[in-house]
């Protein structure tokens, strides 16, 4: 993100830096070069009074030199020549100190004072210009002028001689000061150019700390756009800004191109985001609440509260000129300014994926409702039959509802219901597994699952049972679609056009029952035995192929059953089969192992007796193990183990016909939920009839069911 | 086809209600499909639905039951009127909240009221019927949601 | 709040029209508002009721039923912000769709509290509207 602020305040200040270095090195340039200029004029002044210095002695050598010139009668020119331009040098460089300025006056003052003293006594020795000898044939004197000469030279000699140090002196003393004078300015210039240098230095250090500092702040600002860049691109949510005017901001995360397949988004009215994608309705609905983001009337948990846009289904191009359906979930946040809302954040995501697995996970349920898997099985299943099992099956669905309805407040109260709803359902099971009716079979089982579960359940609550009722309505009505598909199978096999056959069927059922041993009646094998066993049959199959073991059925007698019996003969003989294919016969792997045949063979006989009826049935698998039901009684909390201890091998074999009790710990399909045998012996038990199991363990179970005379009423299912 | 969610937002509706008005929870009894005519209680508040579910919801109790409903809710009015007015109140919140599931699309009528035990409930022909015993106190009422 | 031209000089209690089709809903909201700096100026049974005792009480605050019969509660709220645009309408009802609720706001509304409620989510809800 940047920040132009920050930046520029930034930049100037390096600016400031710049021109700060620019100022102080031109303050810096001036004051030097006044102090340079000034220390050149003062060496110029130096030198000059250096040069001064070394006069005072040199005029009065010079005057010296012109005496001994006079003393000897020598030439004098040169000498007065050098003595005149050594006098004008120092007057000149006089004039050179005394037009300097800033010299102690007093001091120069005093050097004039005393060159003022020289001048009248060397003015006339400069001014002399005769000849100072008389040449003589005896020799050579001094002229008349000559002698004057002498004496201003004598004169002038012996007052350069006199004060020529003082002279000296005062011209040191000035020098020392002009020299002190330039020392200081070069130390100040010294000075100066040090503090200058400094302080470009340190200007410039600031200025580059500044730069780097600026670099650095670039750099971040460039990787936080950066950055923010990539979270837009890569974010799964499509992000945007809505401005007062319900439209979306210059800037959205690129999932928002991928949802909505468009990138035109900058401006772009919220409305016509969605225009065309949903119903009108739902529009107005969208559009109304956005304006509600804006009002002083919402509050952010309301608004929250009341997004009708939380799982929104819109209708979408999908790439391949058709339309799909998608679900879209919108949030909505706002972003407060100074002024009230001054931007609503919307995030929008995918949520299709979990819509549809909820929908499809629905569908799934629904499915099992479907027609389809009605068809297989009931192809093939007499139509009679199954309108037979549709009668008792939906006598036994009114029954579990009976059940449900006995009121209910307390844990024991709901717990009393599962044992009757288990049993009943287990047999209506067993009999639309006996038909292959296995669309039936599988809800029966799903909906005695659910039963079962709730049997391990602590508390249980009227909750609880609402699952179980809403299977039990879905079972009932795919029992009425069962019958109404019955009913057309039946239209279209016998091309009879009466819907209603089937229903009627049940009726031609009932013979008297003196006239069920006549096996001549046209309709009784057919209807009667002959169902059955053609039935016992097809379970005894299906039976041995979903065990993996082999099963040979040997029937007997069927035909003699009586009307009033048919139902519980069946349904006895429909769970002793499958015990017996699930707990009795071995696999054909063991049974080779004991030398038994590899089919296991299973009889039924049913016949009549003296009084009344017996039905046998054996089979030739493992038998029961006394000791193994007692194990089985204590471990499901049927007897504690000191009751166990005290049953006999005759009371442990009767356990099975216990209500609860089962060998397997498993449960499948056809056995082993511990309400096998119970119902049975219940249903044995109903009609005055009685049971017993004998058993030899590795060699035979076998199940005596004995009936009293049947009576005359037909039994309804 | 009713979903177990769905029966269910009836179900903590109803529960809730009497949490909420009566600073005591409600329990459900054991629920089961109706089998022609229900016993019905003394006061039977209505709420016909249409639109997206077809059916009638309706919620059943007994005068004793109402009574103290209305004590616990510092009500000192137990005429004949209060009563129909609180049972209506009860089936309305009851079939409102459910729009929460159901959505705009579940539309529904202002509550109508029947007393007596033999009402003539308007079932809808196809409609599944749940009965859901509601327990309170030592009462019992029933909600019964019928909807195709 | 704003201010009322009929303002009695002391600070002026917040008038408050309950509008439900149940009775027992009128009595529930007008008790629970007894003690409170609230007074109750009427009760209405339907729509076309509260635009009439909202004309003659000048209400500041309105609880509103949905679900009424003869006018529905969104009618009504529209109604009585025509009446007077400061009103402040406080939406009581079991509809618990967001449809309602965005539509009742839009009418106007400034708030919503679902049936059943407690005294003290009625209180917090009507706290929220007037202060």
């Amino acid at each position: 993100m940047q920040l132009p602020g920050a930046d520029r305040s930034r930049r100037l200040l390096a600016a400031g830096a710049a021109a700060a270095v620019v100022t102080v090195m031109a303050l810096v340039l001036i004051a030097g070069f006044r102090l340079a200029t000034q220390i050149r004029s003062s060496l110029g002044v130096l030198q000059a009074t250096s040069a001064l210095q070394t006069y005072p002695a040199v005029i009065a050598q010079q005057l010296a030199a012109l005496r001994g010139q006079l003393d000897t009668l020598e030439y004098t020119g040169h000498v007065h020549a050098e003595l005149g331009a050594t006098i004008h040098k120092f007057n000149q460089a006089l004039a050179v100190i005394e037009r300097r300025r800033g010299l102690d006056p007093a001091a120069m003052r005093r050097v004039g004072r005393l060159w003022r003293a020289y001048r009248p006594l060397l003015a006339p020795v400069l001014a002399f210009s005769a000849e100072p000898y008389d040449d003589t044939d005896t020799g050579s004197s001094l002229s008349a002028a000559g002698r004057a000469y002498d004496a201003q030279v004598r004169r002038a000699q012996l007052f350069a001689q006199e004060h020529a140090r003082e002279l000296h002196g005062r011209l040191a003393a000035l020098a020392a000061e002009l020299q002190a004078r330039t020392a200081a300015a070069a130390a100040r210039l010294r000075t100066l150019l040090l503090a200058g240098v400094l302080t470009v230095l340190g200007l410039a250090a600031a200025a580059l700390y500044l730069q780097i500092a600026r670099t650095r702040h670039e750099r971040a600002a460039r990787e936080a756009q950066e950055q923010t860049r990539d979270i837009l691109k890569t974010v799964r949510e499509g992000f945007f800004l809505l401005d007062a005017d319900y439209r979306i901001g210059a800037v959205w995360s690129e999932a928002l191109t991928r949802l909505f397949g468009r990138n035109d988004f900058a401006g772009l009215a919220f409305e016509e985001l969605l225009r065309d994608r949903v119903s009108a309705e739902t529009l107005a609905t969208a559009v109304k609440y956005i304006r509600l983001l804006w009002g002083e009337r919402a509050r952010e948990n309301l608004m929250k509260s009341i997004n009708p846009l939380g799982q929104l289904e819109v209708s979408m191009d999908n790439g391949r000129g058709g339309r799909e359906s998608r679900y879209l979930q919108f949030d909505f946040h706002r972003v407060m300014g100074p002024k009230g809302v001054k931007h609503v954040l919307c995030a929008v995501g995918d949520i299709t994926s979990n819509v549809l697995l909820a929908r499809e996970l629905q569908e799934a349920q629904e499915n099992a409702h479907s027609q389809l898997d009605m068809m297989v099985g009931m192809l093939h299943a007499d139509p009679l039959q199954v309108s037979t099992f549709l009668d008792s099956a939906s006598a036994g669905l009114k029954h579990v509802n009976t059940i449900l309805k006995e009121p209910a407040r307390t844990d024991a109260e709901f717990r009393k219901k599962l044992a009757g709803l288990s049993r009943e359902l287990h047999s209506i099971k067993g009999e639309a597994s006996a038909l292959n009716l296995m669309s039936i079979a599988q809800r029966v089982h799903h909906l005695e699952d659910m039963v079962g579960e709730l049997k391990g359940k602590s508390e249980l609550t009227g909750n609880d049972f609402l699952p179980v009722v809403l299977k039990l309505d879905e079972l009932l009505a795919h029992l009425r679609g069962v019958r109404e598909m019955t009913a057309r199978l039946v239209t279209l096999k016998d091309g009879s056009p009466e819907p209603g056959a089937t229903m009627s069927v049940p009726q031609l059922r009932v013979v008297p029952a003196e006239q069920s041993g006549a096996p001549s009646a046209l309709e009784r094998p057919a209807r009667g035995g002959g169902e059955l066993a053609t039935m016992l049959q097809q379970l005894a199959a299906k039976l041995a192929q979903d065990h993996g073991k082999r099963i040979t059925l040997t029937l007997s007698g069927l035909g003699e059953v009586p009307d009033a019996y048919l139902a519980t003969i069946k349904d006895c003989v429909i769970q002793m089969l499958r015990n017996a294919a699930v707990h009795g016969i071995e696999p054909s792997e063991a049974r080779r192992a004991t030398a038994k045949p590899e089919a296991g063979e299973v009889r039924v006989d049913f016949h009549r007796s003296e009084k009344g009826y017996e039905l046998l049935f054996q089979d030739d698998g493992a038998g029961l193990s006394p000791e193994a039901l007692k194990q089985a009684a204590v471990r499901k909390n049927i007897l504690t183990g000191e009751e166990a201890a005290a049953l006999d091998n005759r009371a442990a074999l009767a356990l099975i016909f216990r209500p609860g009790f089962s060998t397997r710990e498993e449960v499948s399909m056809d056995a082993g939920r511990g309400v096998g045998m119970d119902v049975v012996a219940r249903a044995v038990y109903a009609l005055g009839g009685k049971i017993g199991v004998s058993t030899n363990p590795g060699r035979f179970t076998r199940f005596k069911i004995a009936l009293p005379e049947a009576s005359q009423a037909p039994a309804v299912a | 086809m009713l979903r177990e969610e769905e029966l269910k937002t009836f179900v903590d509706g109803t529960t809730q209600y009497f949490e909420v008005a009566a600073q005591q929870p409600a329990t459900i009894g054991s629920p089961y499909l109706l089998e022609g005519e229900p016993a019905m209680h003394d006061y039977t508040g209505i709420i016909s639905v249409s639109g997206k579910r077809e059916g009638v919801v309706y919620f059943t109790a007994p005068r004793a039951m109402l009574t103290v409903l209305l004590m616990k809710m510092q009500e000192n009015d137990f005429s004949h009127e209060s009563m129909r007015d609180l049972v209506g109140e009860v089936a309305n919140t009851i079939s409102g909240n459910a729009r929460r599931d159901f959505g705009h699309d579940f539309v529904i009528s202002v509550p109508s009221v029947l007393t007596g035990d033999k009402p003539d409930i308007p079932h809808k022909p196809g409609a599944r019927s749940f009965v859901i015993p509601i327990n309170w106190r030592s009462h019992s009422a029933k909600l019964v949601v019928s909807l195709t | 709040m704003s201010t009322d031209s009929n303002a009695d000089g002391g600070r002026r209690q917040v008038r408050l029209l309950i509008v439900d089709d149940s009775n027992i809903v009128r009595r529930r909201i007008e008790r629970s508002q007894r003690l409170g700096e609230i007074e109750v100026v009427g009760t209405a049974s339907n729509g076309i009721e509260a635009l009439e005792l909202a004309r003659r009480t000048d209400p500041d605050l309105v609880t509103m039923d949905l679900t009424m019969p003869q006018m529905d509660g969104i009618e009504c709220i529209s109604r009585l912000i025509e009446l007077k645009p400061s009103m402040r309408i406080l939406v009581i009802s079991a509809l618990a769709d967001k449809a309602t609720a965005v539509q009742a706001m839009e009418q106007g509304a400034n708030g919503f509290l679902h049936k059943p409620f407690t005294d003290r989510q009625l209180n917090d809800a009507i706290a929220e509207l007037i202060f």
